[in-house]
């Protein structure tokens, strides 16, 4: 009830009012491409945005490949070592070190893939 | 394709991030917005970049909308944000130039008009500081209520009301409008 009273109070306009609307109304202005031209712009930046993360994993990947294939080499035996003692029938079949490394980059890779085609 | 009202679209936009949808919220309210950025800055080119700007921010602020105003006062708080910001951004930018001797350089985004381009509109706006101005184009070019420009600027409906009193009343005296004439 209140806001209908202050609506109504503002539509109560004077004639400076009307005059002021007058002067300030204007033609309405052509897209002409404008809209269009955003739309694109917003659709680039959201492929940029779902390529930045799986580029980022890659690269990261990458880069981390030989640290990441040397800490493996210093725990391998450790690893074949205590699944011998505690398991003996899978020691014999444990991947090798290299595979491991791909499988897990693959892994990341296929998980962000799968996150930006879900986008 | 028939699209429905701008809430349904709003809606579509933030659950989905369809680009078409939005295309279509920009295509109806494009003239609004870029008519009021024109009046603010009195250069038509500096108005529709900071249009495609303020147009860009609503996509990633889209989420912010609560449906509780129309979209279009949505829309002019977004465009009147993006031009303070850019103000702000130009005038930090001349005083790094003024500090390191660069005066010469620095050039004002708002285009002198020539003086068979001035209108009256030109001259009533001219007279009104940034804050009127914003506020009286909001109100009489853009049909917004008070209670939409408060949310737009930030500001309380009072503060508002006495904003486009004194506008006018600037406008009354200096160009000795009275009764239902100007001039």
């Amino acid at each position: 009830m209140i806001s209908k009273i202050i609506n109504m109070a503002e539509r109560m306009k004077d004639e400076q009012d009307r005059l002021l609307e007058s002067m300030f109304e204007s033609s309405p202005i052509a897209d002409n491409g404008f809209s269009r031209s955003i739309v694109r712009r917003i659709r680039r930046k959201l492929w940029i945005r779902r390529l930045i993360l799986p580029a980022a994993v890659l690269l990261g990947g990458l880069v981390a490949y030989q640290p990441l294939a040397a800490l493996i080499k210093t725990l391998y035996p450790l690893l074949q070592n205590i699944t011998g003692d505690f398991l003996p029938s899978i020691s014999g079949s444990l991947p090798s070190l290299q595979l491991i490394v791909t499988g897990a980059l693959l892994l990341a890779v296929a998980l962000f893939s799968l996150n930006m085609i879900e986008d | 394709m028939a699209w429905g009202e701008d809430h349904e679209l709003v809606a579509k936009v933030v659950s989905t991030q369809d680009t078409q949808a939005f295309g279509e919220l920009i295509r109806r309210h494009q003239s609004h917005v870029r008519n009021f950025l024109r009046k603010l800055t009195g250069d038509f080119n500096a108005a529709d970049d900071l249009a495609q700007d303020c147009f860009m921010r609503a996509w990633d602020k889209l989420h912010t909308y609560s449906g509780s105003g129309s979209f279009i006062g949505w829309l002019l708080k977004v465009a009147y944000t993006t031009f303070l910001q850019s103000k702000r951004k130009s005038k930090r930018y001349a005083e790094i130039l003024e500090q390191v001797g660069h005066v010469s350089v620095v050039e004002s985004r708002t285009h002198t008009l020539q003086a068979d381009e001035v209108t009256d509109l030109d001259k009533f706006l001219a007279v009104l500081s940034e804050e009127e101005r914003a506020i009286m184009v909001m109100s009489y070019a853009c049909g917004l209520s008070h209670r939409e420009i408060s949310d737009a600027t930030s500001m309380p409906v009072g503060s508002v009301k006495s904003v486009i009193f004194r506008g006018k009343e600037k406008i009354r005296t200096s160009f000795d409008i009275k009764d239902h004439q100007h001039g």
